[in-house]
């Protein structure tokens, strides 16, 4: 037999990525608790004071970015870093790297706390960041990876445990979603557009969208889940056997789900189709993973009375259960057909956010501490308080948030007998829905205070023990060469083979996207032209920019779909071949306010201006932000050039010399649009060079390339 | 009191079930348009429902019986004797149908008190894991979902005829005109241009009012004094006054200058009475007004009067 070897497990990186965790908890809820005043106190976005950071377009990335990414990004390398150096019975191969990812991700973390506020921003939900931050995120992914694989390689222990296949398939599903996702073209420092364009664009986002909530929300949880839980409830894991069905499976049909986000939309129903059975076959496979959970409990379930952590973790596993039967539903079209665009996806991600992620980074984080800090907890009751007091902030968010996605839904759905819609105001179906708004914000702040009640607990818990830096472990050396597994379960091959394990993820995962994404791309059948859609003019382009700077896309859609509904409301439904300039889509994933996609024309410029400025004055009751800066903002048209060049070398067809005429043109068109605003009767002067010219011509143009008749612009 | 706390779960469930079930069915008024998907979906639905169902229960069920066995351990540790059921006998008794029924299609955990013998040797940094075979219904549950995978797949696109999204679309919207011309027939909704006669009676004027301040003032102000839009209340008209005017630049409205065609969403006698409210506003003198814009409107001409306005222009005035 092999020696036994002395080595010390690193406790210092646990914490110190336990504190970002718990801080960027608070920062990310308080965040999330603003938006939600901010819904009912339009005041609250402080726009109307010209400062136009903190309004909601701009905070609501800063919220998911947050919540997501410094959040549960920081408690997942929590549990990581504990759980990996034990199941592997190593330290972390190098020190220096464990703390160049800490750090790094921190920066990450600041970077998009100031870039989002000042609206530098690509748009596309959850990879908003812009491409010199993406370049750094990958950087630092690259450093955990080989960090955690390095690890792997001079682990003692001969088989990887079941939590260990999570991180893995984690580590390399994330790399792959985020490289793709981020393929862009930069015009600027931080300004870049997008390589798929419409279409492809909204296809490759929601791959992406959708597997990040599987491979950053859900597959490391899970891992974290597998270490955790057995060893709070000190019991055996249900099965074996199942792990691996359900680890496999899950991997394997997630990524295939994406175009779920997409059901009625522009895109080809084959591709929704998909979506759909891959969503529904999903429901086994993730509940294997709350079955295990929870049944590894039998036999505890009394300590469950008793221990917060257990009660943090039921209540977590069981979430993910609720969410994980919840999504696929929502993936059946004529669910969807109701959900899609209301408050009922935000109740959805929020019991899978709060629930699952949250109370799990809790439970994890009340075990941890007192382990760490070689003391009891400072307070049990403050701890139960807590799991109380968030259990309640979670039902008081997401029960109102259902019945304000059902009812408005309803609204927008319902005709009088005569054939006319029975809300045409869109308005009256936001005011409706205001006394549940005013719900959700006081179940935000149970949920925030019960956040705060954590980490106070947690300091005090710390404050009385003493941290233990370096936990000395010992273990037998591991053989070289892996353990003769004849005989044996077929699956206990692939478990002492870290790479093969790598390999066969990436194989399981790279087939859904390929499916769909290819074809998407190269067979030009997929999105039908249409020959009246025309490139952007230079003014437009801008404005469209300045959309995307403002975030309009949190809660203005780009997309009727076909119901008669949307169509009695907006006007035509969207064709995929209207958006064959569009880099990014902006298709957009909530109607907080109406759809956009065909406003050009609805209004004259003179609504536009005075509702930019004040949408109370034009819609009385609107909750929409007020944006006096652009009226005030100089048109910055100096980028035009370098965007021009940027698009066409991605395919947008402008003419050769477009980018010397660019800023000419452009100014000549805010004239025409500063004309037509005197003609009716603003008498603001010297508008023809703010920003508002700009987004008045973007809106006008809206969805009116289909409404002119061939060769006729 | 062992069953009420069953029923009450069972009973919290099947109104989840409902609600999904409605899910389902509410956004399909018309039931003829498009049956077969709709069914399909509300069969998944309901099959999924129950399964959920199915699995609280078992979940429920094994803990009740886990915290009497802990119940059980406790009491004969500190030598108590528990009232009903001990633990359970040593002596292996042949299964019953039903218990091979349930343990092939249902469920087929080790029982605590036999689990060492799926325990596996070899432990994770203390963390042991047992080899119980995959829950039966889990299985099940899964192939069904596989199964249900394959039939949509085939309807609606290898082989069946389910109908595309805009199929859909184009169905929802027949059966829609049917309803409307149904619902219009008899009714005194055949208003238009040509023969809308301004409404007098109280209670149609609030209706317009109400139509108006919801739909109208945010361009023209609340008290019609304008604002993006032109002034209401004073003689001045763009596209000409009186009733017949009015109503018609309401229904085709003037895209040119941003007033909206306000046909697909109010009914023809929505709009006569929100016209009707407008001409009310003639000399209210409201705060703020807004210049006048057009000209003085004299009053239709009395003789050839329908014949003015053309219909077939759409931006009269």
């Amino acid at each position: 037999m092999s020696r036994i070897e002395q080595f010390q497990y690193d406790n210092r990186i646990v914490r110190a990525f336990g504190m970002a965790t718990f801080i960027w908890g608070v920062v990310g809820t308080l965040v999330g608790l603003t938006l939600a005043f901010q819904l009912i106190y339009p005041e609250l976005n402080l726009s109307q004071t010209g400062i136009p950071y903190l309004s909601f377009g701009r905070l609501r990335p800063l919220h998911t970015n947050a919540v997501i990414f410094a959040f549960i990004g920081n408690g997942i390398f929590m549990g990581v870093y504990y759980s990996l150096q034990r199941l592997l019975k190593a330290r972390m191969i190098s020190d220096a790297l464990s703390w160049i990812h800490f750090w790094g991700w921190q920066a990450v973390i600041l970077c998009a706390t100031f870039t989002l506020p000042l609206g530098i921003t690509t748009s596309s939900e959850y990879a908003e960041l812009a491409w010199p931050i993406d370049i750094l995120i990958t950087l630092i992914w690259v450093v955990f990876g080989i960090n955690m694989f390095g690890t792997i390689l001079k682990r003692r222990e001969s088989h990887l445990y079941v939590a260990i296949w999570f991180y893995i398939a984690t580590w390399i599903t994330v790399a792959i979603l985020h490289i793709v996702r981020s393929i862009e073209l930069p015009y600027s420092l931080f300004g870049s557009y997008p390589l798929f364009v419409g279409v492809q664009d909204a296809l490759v986002q929601w791959w992406y969208g959708h597997n990040a909530v599987a491979f950053f929300l859900t597959t490391p949880y899970l891992g974290i889940m597998y270490y955790f839980m057995p060893k709070a409830a000190n019991r055996p894991v249900y099965s074996y056997k199942l792990s691996i069905i359900h680890f496999w499976a899950l991997i394997f049909i997630y990524i295939w789900a994406g175009p779920h986000h997409l059901l009625y939309s522009a895109l080809p129903d084959w591709v929704q189709s998909l979506g759909t059975v891959f969503s529904i076959m999903l429901i086994a496979p993730s509940w294997g993973g709350m079955l295990n959970g929870l049944l590894t409990l039998r036999g505890a379930w009394d300590r469950v009375r008793q221990d917060p952590v257990l009660k943090f973790m039921v209540v977590a596993v069981t979430a993910y259960g609720m969410a994980t039967f919840e999504g696929p539903m929502l993936s059946v079209k004529s669910v969807n057909a109701i959900s899609h665009f209301t408050d009922w996806t935000i109740a959805h991600v929020h019991v899978g956010a709060l629930g699952w992620n949250g109370f799990l980074t809790f439970g994890v984080l009340y075990w941890l501490w007192p382990r760490m800090y070689r003391t009891p907890l400072y307070s049990v009751k403050l701890a139960n308080i807590h799991f109380w007091i968030g259990t309640l902030g979670i039902i008081f968010y997401a029960v109102p948030m259902y019945f304000a996605g059902w009812t408005q839904s309803l609204m927008w759905k319902e005709f009088t007998p005569e054939g006319t819609l029975a809300w045409g105001n869109f308005l009256d179906t936001v005011t409706q829905i205001m006394p549940m708004y005013a719900m959700r914000a006081l179940g935000g702040t149970l949920f925030f205070v019960g956040v705060c009640i954590g980490v106070y607990n947690l300091i005090k818990t710390a404050g009385q023990g003493s941290f233990l830096s370096n936990e000395a472990a010992e273990a037998p050396a591991r053989e070289p060469r892996p353990v003769s597994t004849a005989g044996q379960y077929w699956h206990r091959w692939i478990e002492q083979r870290p790479i093969q394990m790598l390999l066969a993820s990436a194989v399981l995962i790279s087939i859904g996207g390929i499916v769909q994404i290819i074809p998407m791309v190269f067979v030009e059948s997929q999105v039908p032209k249409i020959s009246t859609v025309k490139p952007y003019t230079p003014l437009e382009l801008a404005g469209r920019d300045i959309y995307i700077r403002e975030g309009c896309v949190g809660c203005h859609s780009q997309m009727v779909r076909p119901f008669r509904s949307e169509t009695a409301r907006y006007g035509e439904y969207s064709k995929s071949g209207e958006y064959v300039f569009d880099r990014p889509f902006l298709w957009g994933s909530k109607r907080t306010g109406p759809d956009l996609q065909r406003e050009g024309g609805k209004y004259p410029n003179s609504w536009h201006y005075n509702h930019m400025i004040d949408p109370r004055t034009m819609s009385p009751g609107s909750i929409m932000p007020q944006y006096p800066h652009l009226a005030d903002n100089e048109l910055d048209l100096s980028e035009l050039p370098a965007k021009i060049s940027a698009l066409r070398r991605l395919g947008t067809p402008y003419p050769a010399g477009m980018e010397e005429r660019a800023i000419t043109d452009a100014q000549q068109q805010a004239k025409k649009v500063a004309g037509k605003l005197k003609e009716e009767g603003i008498k603001d002067e010297g508008m023809e060079t703010k920003e508002i010219m700009a987004i008045i011509a973007y809106l006008q143009r809206l969805g009116t390339d289909i409404k002119v008749e061939p060769g006729g612009r | 009191m062992k069953f009420t706390k069953y029923l009450f779960t069972l009973f919290l469930l099947s109104l989840a079930a409902t609600v999904w079930g409605q899910a389902a069915t509410a956004p399909a008024p018309d039931p003829a348009a498009d049956q077969l998907p709709r069914l399909m979906t509300y069969i998944l639905v309901i099959a999924a429902a129950a399964l959920f169902i199915v699995a609280m229960v078992y979940v429920v069920n094994i803990n009740q019986f886990l915290y009497r066995r802990v119940l059980d351990l406790e009491a004969s540790k500190s030598g108590v004797k528990l009232p009903g059921e001990t633990a359970a006998a040593a002596v292996p008794v042949a299964d019953s149908f039903w218990t091979t029924l349930r343990k092939k299609y249902w469920e087929d955990a080790v029982p605590i008190e036999r689990e060492h013998e799926i325990l596996s040797h070899h432990d994770f940094d203390g963390i042991r894991e047992l080899d119980n075979r995959l829950p039966p219904w889990w299985v099940n549950l899964f192939l069904i979902t596989i199964v249900w995978a394959g039939i949509y797949m085939y309807y609606y696109h290898w082989g069946g005829n389910g109908p595309s999204s805009t199929e859909e679309y184009k169905m929802e919207t027949e059966q829609a005109q049917k309803q409307q011309t149904a619902a219009l027939a008899g009714i005194a909704n055949d208003v238009d241009e040509s023969n809308v006669v301004a409404l007098t009676e109280g209670g149609a004027l609030g209706e317009g009012e109400l139509i108006f301040k919801n739909t109208c003032a945010a361009c023209h102000g609340q008290l019609g004094e304008g604002t993006v839009g032109p002034n209401m209340t004073d003689e001045y008209w763009v596209h000409g006054g009186g009733i017949k005017n009015i109503f018609k630049t309401i229904k085709y409205g003037v895209p040119d200058k941003g007033m909206i065609a306000w046909q697909s969403q109010l009914s023809a006698s929505d709009m006569q009475k929100v016209a009707s409210y407008i001409l009310t506003l003639q000399g209210t003198n409201p705060p703020n007004p807004k210049a006048p814009q057009g000209e003085i409107w004299k009053g239709e001409a009395p003789a050839d009067s329908t014949a003015t306005p053309a219909p077939q222009t759409g931006t009269g005035g």
